[in-house]
């Protein structure tokens, strides 16, 4: 008999974490996976309904319709509704904190970092103020003002910032949005008991909030960040476990909206701060990447490389990154961040602040963030932090794992930084598709989860798959933890990939799957898909380009990907989103969108599977370019 | 021989069992996921009851000592596997008399829906590999297979 | 020790096996008049030609082999001598035994109206020998008159159905299935049969019928005059117990042969199961007593008292029906019926405990009926839907896993 909690743990596509998770003394989710394996069929399908006192009720040969008649489509398409709606609230209020967090430091002349993507943003918007926080503050405004419009009120910027025939389609569709936030309110209406019954009426809606999602949660989000906290800029980093140096006092952070760190990872590195850390034993403060947030860190890495150490995995990590027993503390702002870490964190005295009360953990301390009141909020949490350092260190077992992970990752991908590495315009790219070097381009975004095969199985067999066919990848989200933790983003990775996309990638040192960060970053893949789409005078829906969530996990996926369907991209997942009890969705998804948007859902949890099926949309659509 | 034994308090009543033994015996190829809960021809051989109370009591063929079905059964079509000890439908044989139905005691059986020509009967996953597809996929470890 | 048994039905079949199991030495050998071992619930399959000889035989294959059992087919027991243990077959030949088993059956009841036990064209339904010779018949005949409209007439005029021949059925009471069920389940069974082209006289009884010159039938007149052509007939009026050959053997008899609680007859070591004793005419009944009489036979003292026997189920045309216990209302019964466009339910409830239950359209997991009936089970205090009443309300679990009724 060993120390391990249970050998019991799900496979990962990360052999060396496999094991490592497998060794360990406490529970994680890896381990529950098996004792969550009966899954109750009615909630696969989707066809269980608990709108009611009557429910829940459930559809079957002797009870096709609920109490109150309701037949699957609808309860499948309610519930459907429902999860998305909720999905764009949690992006919407992403962006709405970033907005507010550009408001408040233009309102109080702090550091703008990104003023290409600032003066890019109000070109867009038309803003013209010769000073430069008068013109963010205008650009926050603007965003602001659009999120808070009512439903009956179109938002501004759609149209602005939406690639002109796509606007027209939507338009058409009668699926333009009204106020981002108004939107969300509309569709848990829409839903609630006894209200909508008409599931494909209620399917536009989920292309509505998709897009409302996608242009304003996701487009900006990106954006507006980049313009406080800078810009991405390519370069190499390590990924992985081994990025976590225990000299320092180490910060694992988790969520979604880098803007709330703003003030706390500057402040890390003052000398006073800096001197703190030492009395304490320590070298200083380092930032440990995880989820989203960490991947957003990483993004920007260039301009943090003294606070930040690097990305150490995905949410499915957490608890491995935790329980390597060098991290003190975690600050959370948003999701993705386990309710399972709880445990380890108590066990191994690890401080839980939380910084956004959305994301309130149980054992955590809730400290929101408090804009005016920052320097004295940053000082106790930075406080609190090395207190828990100081009573740990020593008392809690160190279980590093130095060598997992990769050296060499590259990183820093956006629709600016890969543009001007091509030399400033997409032609390199395109004349790479049209001559067949590269056959193709992959979205392979979302989350992980750990039930397509295992801990980014999927995700990352169905990468290696579609390299070796010469297809490009360029991912976003917590896929991208996944696959980085893989090796696949180093420039090595190169020899994966097909003999026609290898030539180039060796040619240009590059590795065959780009990482653009996090889950928002979808909105810069669709930004590179629009201006190839503009520079080749196409709708996005004839592009070689597939979408894939293969490990879709949350209800922000869902949303990413209605906003994927609405740009009239086909979107692959692994795992059906509990819609497979309807008829008429499973119509609609797979096969009316094509005509409605051109999009389609395609679901499949067979790498080799989805990689051919995906090579052969991607073939069709190159016919389709006559190339 | 084994049998499914029951702690029925464990029971949460999600039908988890019947869906799985629908999909054990469905006709067409598939997976959970496309499995036709409103196609009568799908068809649990188990059911969750419920007593006056409102408990749970999942109702499973016993596969009996002395099985009441096959002593009613004029065709031959059900009879005890000596080896195993389950009971075993034949369906080819079956003169769709229905006295099995008529004579278990716990009222397990049933006729098929559609046809009316066969008895719905547990067969203990036997095509399976003689793993329950039901207890494999009880959430709650409600139903669990035991040497009796 | 040498164990003899007559009859080849499912108690003499059930006997054997059950011998076999307790003694593994011992010599069985079963003497039939039947040459094929078969289920007489399916003859009507064999008339309408789904199936043959061999898919009526309900025992597993290689049964006599495997239980190795001598079988003497096609032969008949003239006669029983309990005191020199031994038997008399139509050959003439003796045949010793230490334990003997009659399980003979029945044989259909003709009754001594007109000629008709004397025609050629005049069949019972109760053994594949009818059946055959029913089909032999039926080749040549074009109408057919069945008497009685019991089961087994409604089986036969089932199986003829497939062969296209015209058929007539006349019973003596006013509805179809009169000891089964009440009108109302009845008339739907008559709908299908009318709409399949059968024609009822109800209320009527046969009360001539001469023999022509062919040795047959040709037409029967009714108790109103009325005459009904005919070339084959069927009378389904019911059978007597096949006790020809114990006339002299001493053993008592009276509609059957005559059984203690053990099955032994009134002479040792004979005993007797099924038809023959008159306990009841149904199968899972046959073959309970084969049981317990083959247990009986090897020195066991079991006893037979799950004795219910009133209970049957129907399937003509997939509409399928149960019906256990007592069909007629009586006084202070209490009556609920349920009725959808799938079923028909009606149960007999008398004070508190269910008397009877008709279930037409949906029989699904109705086994809990008969339990509740035979065993005269209280149901007053549960607070229920009576037809929702089932066996999660009597629950309970063994160690071993099986159900069990709880204590009234």
């Amino acid at each position: 008999m060993n120390e391990c909690y249970g050998c019991n743990t799900c496979k990962s596509a990360d052999k060396p974490l496999e094991e490592f998770i497998a060794g360990l003394p406490m529970e994680t989710s890896h381990h529950r996976v098996d004792s969550q394996s009966t899954k109750c069929g009615f909630g696969l399908q989707g066809v269980c309904c608990r709108l009611c006192a009557n429910g829940p009720c459930r559809i079957t040969p002797k009870s096709p319709r609920g109490i109150c008649g309701a037949n699957a489509d609808t309860i499948v398409v309610r519930n459907l509704l429902r999860a998305v709606a909720s999905g764009s609230g949690c992006y919407i209020h992403v962006v709405e904190n970033t907005a507010l967090n550009v408001k408040n430091i233009a309102q109080t002349k702090g550091e703008i970092k990104g003023v290409e993507t600032l003066d890019r943003l109000a070109s867009i918007f038309g803003i013209e103020e010769a000073d430069v926080h008068k013109r963010a503050e205008a650009v926050a405004d603007a965003v602001l003002k659009d999120l808070y419009k009512p439903e009956y009120e179109k938002m501004e910027l759609t149209e602005k910032l939406s690639y002109g025939p796509r606007y027209e389609k939507w338009k058409e569709l009668g699926i333009l949005p009204g106020g981002a936030k108004s939107e969300v309110f509309h569709g848990v209406v829409k839903c609630s008991t006894n209200l909508n019954s008409d599931p494909v009426n209620m399917l536009l809606d989920c292309l509505k909030l998709g897009i409302s999602t996608g242009i304003h949660g996701l487009v900006l989000t990106n954006l507006l960040n980049d313009v406080v906290l800078g810009e991405p800029e390519i370069r190499t980093a390590p990924v992985g476990l081994r990025v976590i140096d225990p000299d320092y006092i180490n910060i694992m952070i988790t969520g979604h909206q880098h803007s709330m760190f703003t003030f706390l990872q500057d402040r890390l590195t003052d000398d006073d701060v800096k001197e703190k850390a030492k009395k304490a034993g320590a070298k200083g403060f380092k930032l440990v990447g995880c989820t989203c947030v960490g991947q957003d860190l990483q993004l920007r890495g260039a301009h943090y490389t003294e606070v930040f150490d690097g990305h150490a995995g995905n949410n499915y990590t957490s608890e491995a990154i935790l329980a390597t027993g060098g991290i003190d503390a975690v600050i959370s702002e948003f999701n993705c961040t386990l309710p399972g870490i709880e445990p380890i964190c108590d066990e191994l005295k690890i401080k839980q602040i939380c910084i956004d009360n959305v994301a309130k953990k149980a054992n955590a301390e809730l400290k929101e963030f408090d804009f005016e009141n920052r320097p004295a909020v940053t000082d106790e949490i930075i406080d609190e932090v090395i207190e828990a350092y100081s009573a740990r260190r020593g008392s809690v077992p160190m279980n590093l794992m130095k060598d997992h992970g990769y050296a060499n990752t590259l990183t820093g991908v956006s629709e600016v930084s890969l543009k001007k590495f091509l030399g400033g315009n997409w032609k390199p790219l395109i004349d790479l598709i049209v001559s067949g070097d590269i056959k193709g381009v992959a979205g392979v975004v979302g989350c992980s989860n750990l039930t397509a095969g295992g801990h980014d199985v999927l995700t990352v067999d169905l990468v290696k798959e579609l390299i070796a066919k010469d297809i490009i990848v360029l991912t976003a989200g917590c896929s991208s933890g996944g696959i980085e933790n893989c090796g696949l983003m180093e420039p090595e990775a190169a020899k994966l990939a097909g003999p026609k996309l290898r030539a180039v990638c060796e040619k240009l040192g590059i590795p065959p799957v780009l990482n653009f960060g996090p889950c928002l970053a979808i909105g810069r893949l669709e930004i590179v898909a629009t201006e190839l789409a503009e520079a080749l005078n196409v709708d996005l829906p004839q592009l070689p380009l597939v979408l894939s969530a293969a490990q879709w996990l949350e209800e922000q996926a869902l949303a990413d990907g209605c906003y994927g369907l609405a740009l009239g991209l086909p979107l692959h997942l692994g795992l059906p989103p509990f819609v497979t009890g309807s008829p008429v969705a499973v119509q609609v998804l797979t096969e009316d969108m094509k005509k409605l948007t051109g999009g389609q859902v395609i679901i499949n949890a067979d790498a080799k599977e989805s990689a051919d099926i995906l090579e052969k949309i991607i073939e069709e659509k190159r016919q389709g370019l006559n190339i | 021989m084994k049998r499914i034994i029951i702690d029925y308090q464990k029971c949460d009543g999600c039908k988890s069992c019947s869906v799985a033994c629908m999909q054990a015996h469905r006709e067409t190829e598939g997976t959970v996921y496309d499995l036709d809960l409103t196609d009568p021809h799908n068809e649990s051989r188990n059911r969750i009851l419920k007593d006056a109370d409102g408990q749970y009591k999942p109702l499973f063929c016993r596969h009996c000592d002395d099985p009441k079905c096959v002593e009613s059964c004029m065709s031959g079509a059900l009879h005890k596997d000596p080896e195993s000890g389950h009971v075993f439908y034949d369906e080819t044989r079956c003169g769709s008399c229905f006295m099995c139905v008529m004579n278990c005691p716990y009222g397990v059986l049933k006729p098929d829906t559609v046809s009316k020509t066969k008895v719905i009967k547990c067969d203990f996953c036997v095509n399976a590999g003689g793993e329950p597809s039901c207890v494999a996929a009880c959430p709650k470890q409600a139903i669990y297979v035991e040497e009796v | 020790m040498k164990y003899v048994i007559i009859g080849a039905g499912v108690a003499g079949i059930e006997a054997a096996k059950t011998i076999r199991q307790k003694d593994s030495a011992g010599e069985i050998r079963m003497i039939s008049k039947d040459a094929d071992v078969h289920s007489r619930c399916m003859l009507h399959k064999f008339i309408a030609g789904e199936r043959d000889e061999k898919g009526l035989d309900f025992t597993e294959e290689d049964f006599f082999q495997k239980h190795k059992i001598d079988w003497m087919k096609g032969v008949q027991v003239t006669e029983v001598h309990p005191d020199a243990k031994e038997i008399t077959l139509d050959s003439g030949e003796k045949i010793s035994y230490d334990k003997l088993l009659l399980a003979g059956g029945a044989d259909s009841f003709i009754p001594p109206v007109g000629e008709l036990r004397k025609a050629t064209n005049v069949y019972g339904l109760r053994n594949l020998s009818d059946a055959q010779a029913i089909v032999k018949e039926a080749e040549q005949a074009e109408n057919v008159l069945i008497i009685g409209s019991g089961l087994v007439g409604l089986d036969a005029a089932y199986g003829l159905l497939e062969r296209g021949k015209k058929i007539t059925i006349v019973e003596m009471v006013d509805r179809i299935l009169p000891v089964q069920l009440d009108k109302h389940a009845a008339c739907a069974y008559q709908a299908l049969f009318e709409k399949a082209g059968v024609r009822f006289v109800l209320g009527r009884k046969a009360s001539e019928a001469v023999c022509e010159a062919d040795g047959k039938i040709h037409k029967v007149t009714l108790d109103n005059g009325k005459e009904i052509p005919c070339d084959l007939l069927i009378v389904a009026a019911g059978v007597r117990s096949a006790i020809a050959c114990l006339e002299g053997s001493g053993i008592e008899c009276d509609r059957g042969v005559t059984v203690d609680a053990h099955l032994k007859t009134s002479k040792d070591d004979v005993y007797a199961a099924g038809d023959i004793t008159g306990l009841s005419g149904i199968w899972p009944n046959a073959a309970n007593q084969g049981k317990i009489a083959g247990a009986n036979m090897c020195g066991g003292s079991e006893e037979y008292n799950d004795t219910y026997a009133i209970k049957n189920t129907i399937n003509f045309f997939g509409l399928v029906t149960l019906c256990v216990g007592r069909i007629l209302e009586e006084k202070g019964d209490q009556i609920q019926i349920k009725e959808d466009k799938t079923q028909y339910k009606r149960v007999i409830l008398k004070d508190g405990k269910v008397q009877g239950i008709l279930l037409q359209g949906d029989i699904s997991h109705a086994g809990t009926w008969q339990y509740l009936i035979k065993n005269q089970i209280d149901i007053s205090k549960i607070q229920k839907d009576i037809f929702h009443v089932n066996f999660a309300d009597f629950y309970q679990i063994d160690e071993n896993g099986e159900y069990r009724w709880a204590e009234n």
